[in-house]
């Protein structure tokens, strides 16, 4: 049986197992749980209130675009791929997944209310602000499609819909936009700033690395089992929507950074994206477009690299609570 | 777009890229390939500008920029010093040129910095009347800037320095030095001659006093002291009065270890009002709240270690106080927790017995009790248990309890493994009671009661310093640093301050003194060989051993100038004992071999009968984590081992990448460190699979996962022959399986090990990586295999895994 599908009696046993990868993923999942509330954001808001404007405006416009969106993914996996979806683990792992996008929402609610933030500001920003509007409209398009326009996944169409709305939230959404804006959050750490929020960020980072995993596995395994999507014509539709997502997120960026802050400015941003971007084209296949270096080279300190935490100081985020050891 | 710089006084001037590129130029200066460098950091730094940066972010960007190039050549992280430095220097003293205008200033600005620093009531009144402060002036040796890198520099300016009432900073790095020796030899005679001493060594990084002392000493309210050790007793005005205690020392900045192994348990009757107890866990809640109101504006939050023994009713509840959910009200998200664990349960794990908890009520003795008298009087109370005598117990099988406490350390790496009859059966000063608990970094060993809330005072020796060129170590120079770091606490003991008056009376009538060492790792990767051999292994025991050695000579000497410690007479000192001769005593009431070997290398015979003439201190050694002091040192903390050979550090000051630069020696001398840094950044610092690197470095370098732990046992169990208090052991683990953790922490106990520490776990999934090419792609090799299509369409970038065939989506799909 294909992965794709939509019997409901179907999929209700999860031995034999057919997609190992998508089991291997959701036990990762699980061992990484973790809470907003474990992270004590005293330190943050002292720094937050000692911060430019220019910076507090870019940390603020970053979750008013994170905590609606984080939902908006929720919306594309429950109305664009479980129910196409037919593999047991595959659901098991979606089901991890949407909780760790409510987790995610509510820790970015768990700041909100936390930072002295114009909260009705934020709240409306992804509707207010033109750049943000926008990147969300484009993401609605899709989702629409497998909701409104019921969809019929046995056919060529109904499959190239299924690809799409994968590719506008997993790729573009969570592989791009949000890659971007965890680099923006993360920055601030490395100048010694938000460096609990920082952690949160660190857990979000490694919760999506295994969203993409999985929504990388999951369109080729697509691709794979369906050769009717195999078309130049498809492949180009779908490299000119990372395109222009690129090109959206360039407005949103400028908007994020009018001017400037130490270390950081639109035009870096725009480069990381575009950095990002070529990543995810060579990882569909594709050749690069943009061929940037990576402008953010801490990275490696920030993200790449294990972490020893002093932990008087600070939160370790690495632990792993363990459900297969325990039991 | 034109750049303009606003500058301090608020005025606009254009960008001036060759300014920028002359600071970078002398910050390379006789470094590798500097020419390079210096375009490459200009480069970088101009995509990071914007219009209206001000002078001080620019400074800023600099270093930031120079920073990010560290995992690609350590000597960046030297230009970020540098360029550090330089800021600070420009800030405190001014303006300068050369180093010779630099040595000047120094000196010329030292009196006023004293001055100044005693008019706002922030450095001790003293100063000037005690010290002659032009010769401390004309000590001053800024060339000593020099030895610190880039992380310690930042730890030592923003953590220790100290800044004016209206926040400017007044210290630079070797004011700050002289501040600490000066304020750590106000009791001398000598006053001036002592702290130029003190000075010159500290300075020089042969040795460093520990985090309290460094941040207080020589202030207006000198709370040297690093380590408070107490308990709570089982009523409600001693709950309260420890609360009031908690806080007083960490205003101070002090670590704490508190044991709630008296308080009754939940649902243990209270005569008083005719109701039951909630039991320890609210309060130790309670407690946990105060550790984050008394934190210095939010930024260091007070450091706490709860203790308890394991047969109390309410450890399994105890066991899940640092879960990440259930009732946060039942948790310690701040405070740490640890175990203290007696012979009889690690006997009745090994023998699959049962084992009772029970009611601290009931039961009052069993707490002041160890060795063979603990182990009698527990069977005594099962025994009642089972009769039927006893009101509130529990039974359960000792090795469901010992996986339990293994489970929650992996998961939540508490509670902390420390084994009380080790502890108490080695003690030295046993004439003066029971051990209840050790501390927070679990290194100290001290009786304590309610009159005495036990202190210690920390130094560590920086082995690093110590070792020369030929591969030896220079006893002469490590004999100065203990002879002098003992003399040192011992003076702090007079001077410093505490708030808490059972403190204090503890730290006069002992005198306990921790002594410790870092930079083991360090050193033998400088000699070439594994911190998992048996070089390794006699390396540590002999440098154990001559530091422990010189430390008695030296409270020895200390006592004829100065007098024993009052609680000396009938301490197991006064009885001609070292503490290497308390193995014996310890595995005879054990009735186990501990299996440690007994090599001796120096005559101990002399040792033996002059400790008995008088000692000026109740302890001389514990082995501290060092985990900020380490940095300032720039070598590796403690007995830790390299955690991996890029990896990054997340403290109170940031997020730090570290690259091991004697590994990067070791590759660039066989030409390898430019070809294979992006695979080691890849691997996160693992350089096992990288094919081009010899097996002979690999030995050398391995990442703290991937060392056996029975080796951080073996290191520490060498070293715990000479040490009279303990050894913050920090554990690695990559199993998982908790029957290894089992044998693992088992032979900790069989080896005479004291206490354990933090267990590192090593994470099974990281995220995914940002400055690496990464293909996730590549990665994904599927059964079914798409190569088909991808096979008949050359041109797609993506490199196919030898003998793998990779999904490759869209490729060749006219992209």
């Amino acid at each position: 049986m294909p992965i794709l599908g939509t019997g409901v009696k179907d999929g209700l046993l999860l031995k034999p197992i057919r997609y190992q990868w998508a089991m291997d993923l959701y036990d990762q999942a699980v061992a990484n749980t973790w809470f907003p509330n474990e992270i004590q954001l005293g330190e943050d808001i002292a720094d937050f209130k000692k911060m430019t404007d220019e910076e507090r405006h870019a940390v603020t416009f970053l979750i008013s675009y994170f905590n609606p969106n984080e939902l908006l993914v929720n919306k594309a996996l429950a109305f664009g791929v479980y129910p196409y979806v037919n593999a047991p683990e595959a659901h098991l792992y979606l089901a991890k997944q949407m909780w760790e996008e409510a987790n995610h929402s509510m820790s970015f609610e768990y700041v909100l209310e936390t930072f002295p933030i114009n909260r009705e500001e934020a709240y409306g920003a992804h509707v207010d602000i033109p750049s943000m509007a926008r990147k969300e409209e484009f993401e609605v398009k899709f989702i629409r499609r497998m909701t409104e326009e019921k969809i019929d996944i046995t056919t060529t169409e109904g499959k190239k819909d299924f690809v799409r709305n994968l590719i506008a939230y997993n790729i573009i959404l969570e592989g791009i936009w949000f890659y971007s804006g965890f680099m923006v959050a993360l920055s601030f750490r490395q100048r010694n700033l938000l460096r609990n929020f920082g952690s949160l960020v660190d857990w979000i980072v490694r919760d999506e690395s295994l969203h993409l995993k999985f929504g990388m596995n999951l369109i080729l395994t697509v691709l794979e089992e369906n050769p009717d999507l195999q078309t130049p014509e498809f492949a180009a539709e779908i490299k000119q929507m990372i395109l222009e997502a690129v090109e959206m997120e360039e407005q949103y960026n400028n908007d994020l950074l009018p001017g400037g802050i130490l270390g950081l400015n639109a035009g870096y941003i725009n480069q990381y994206v575009k950095y990002l971007a070529d990543r995810r084209l060579e990882e569909l296949g594709f050749d690069p477009e943009y061929k940037v270096t990576n402008p953010a080279k801490w990275m490696a300190t920030a993200n790449d690299t294990l972490e020893l935490v002093n932990f008087f100081e600070s939160t370790n985020t690495s632990y792993e609570s363990n459900a297969k050891a325990s039991s | 777009m034109a750049i303009t710089v606003v500058k301090r006084d608020g005025t606009r001037e254009p960008y001036d890229a060759n300014k920028i590129n002359l600071a970078i130029e002398k910050a390379a200066a006789g470094l590798d390939e500097n020419i390079t460098w210096v375009t490459q950091i200009a480069s970088e730094l101009e995509l990071t500008l914007f219009d209206g940066i001000t002078t001080q972010q620019l400074d800023e960007a600099v270093i930031q920029v120079a920073l990010q190039n560290v995992k690609d050549d350590p000597e960046f992280d030297t230009v970020a010093a540098r360029l550090l430095l330089k800021t600070i220097y420009k800030r405190v003293l001014g303006d300068y040129e050369t180093d010779a205008e630099l040595l000047q200033l120094h000196r010329s600005k030292f009196r006023a910095y004293v001055e100044r620093g005693v008019a706002e009531g922030l450095l001790d009144p003293r100063f000037p009347a005690l010290f002659d402060l032009d010769r401390l002036a004309e000590a001053l040796t800024p060339a000593h800037d020099s030895l610190l890198k880039y992380i310690g520099l930042v730890t030592l300016n923003n953590r220790y320095g100290i800044k004016a009432r209206n926040g400017e900073p007044l210290e630079v790095p070797q004011y700050f030095w002289m501040r600490i020796a000066m304020g750590l030899s106000l009791n001398e005679a000598r006053a001036t001659d002592v702290a130029i001493e003190f000075y010159e060594t500290m300075s020089a990084l042969d040795y460093l006093a520990a985090g309290s002392t460094l941040v207080n000493a020589g202030t207006k309210f000198p709370q040297l002291s690093n380590c408070f050790v107490m308990e709570m007793h089982d009523d409600i005005e001693h709950i309260a009065k420890s609360v009031r205690d908690v806080m007083w020392i960490t205003k101070g900045t002090g670590g704490i270890g508190l044991s709630v192994t008296k308080l009754r348990a939940q649902g243990s009757p209270i005569r008083s009002n005719n109701t039951v107890s909630t039991g320890p866990i609210p309060f130790m809640h309670t407690i946990d709240s105060v550790l984050r109101a008394v934190s210095r504006g939010g930024k260091k939050f007070g450091a706490l270690c709860f203790y308890m023994e394991n047969w109390h009713m309410d450890f399994p509840e105890f066991l899940d106080l640092r879960q990440n959910s259930g009732d946060p009200y039942r948790r310690t998200r701040t405070a740490n927790t640890a175990v203290w664990i007696s012979d009889e349960f690690m006997k009745r794990v090994q023998h699959d017995e049962p084992w009772y908890l029970f009611d601290p009520l009931e039961v009052s003795d069993l707490n002041e009790l160890y060795g063979k008298a603990f182990s009698e009087r527990y069977a005594f109370y099962a025994a009642e248990a089972e009769a039927g005598r006893i009101h509130m117990f529990k039974k359960i099988a000792a090795r469901a309890q010992f996986k339990d406490i293994l489970m929650s350390l992996q998961t939540t790496s508490h509670p902390w493994l420390t084994w009380k009859d080790t502890i108490n059966l080695r003690a030295i000063n046993n004439n003066t009671g029971t051990i209840h608990l050790s501390n927070l970094c679990t290194e100290i060993c001290l009786p304590q009661d309610i009159d005495n809330i036990a202190v210690c005072n920390l130094a560590s020796i920086n082995l690093s310093r110590h070792l020369q060129a030929d591969g030896t170590f220079n006893w002469a120079t490590i004999e100065r640093s203990a002879r002098l770091a003992v003399r040192q606490l011992d003076n702090l003991i007079d001077i410093t301050m505490s708030s808490v008056p059972e403190a204090d009376h503890a730290n006069i009538n002992n005198r306990a003194i921790g002594l410790g060492m870092m930079g083991f790792t360090d050193v033998v990767e400088r000699l070439g060989i594994s911190y998992e051999s048996e070089a390794a292994y006699d390396l540590i025991d002999e440098v154990a051993e001559h530091i422990s050695y010189y430390a008695i000579q030296e409270s020895i000497d200390l006592a004829k100038e100065r007098g024993s410690y009052p609680n000396f007479a009938g301490s197991r000192w006064s009885q001609g004992m070292v503490p290497f001769d308390t193995i014996d005593l310890a595995e005879k009431d054990r009735g186990v071999p501990i299996t440690v070997s007994r090599k001796t290398r120096l005559d101990w015979a002399a040792l033996r009968e002059q400790v008995k003439g008088g000692m000026r201190n109740a302890t001389l050694m514990a082995i501290a984590p060092t985990a900020s002091i380490g940095l300032v040192a720039g070598t590796t903390p403690g007995f830790d081992p390299q955690f991996s050979q890029i990896f990054s550090r997340a403290t109170s000051n940031g997020k730090f990448l570290e690259v091991n630069r004697n590994l990067v020696d070791a590759l660039r001398q066989h030409g390898l460190w430019e070809k294979v840094r992006e695979q080691v950044l890849r691997s996160q610092g693992d350089i096992q699979g990288i094919a081009e690197i010899p097996d002979e470095i690999k030995a050398v370098y391995k990442t703290s996962f991937q060392l056996s732990p029975y080796s951080f046992i073996e290191v520490a169990a060498r070293a715990q022959k000479w040490i009279d208090q303990s050894i913050s052991r920090n554990m690695y683990l990559e199993t998982r399986e908790v029957s290894d953790m089992i044998d693992i922490y088992s032979a900790a106990w069989e080896k005479g090990v004291k206490t354990t520490y933090y267990l590192h776990m090593k994470p099974r999934h990281q995220a995914e990586q940002s400055t690496v090419k990464v293909n996730k792609a590549e990665e994904i090799v599927g059964k079914k295999g798409f190569g088909a299509v991808a096979a008949e369409t050359p041109g797609t970038s993506a490199p196919v895994p030898t003998g793998a065939t990779a999904r490759r989506g869209f490729g060749g799909l006219g992209a």
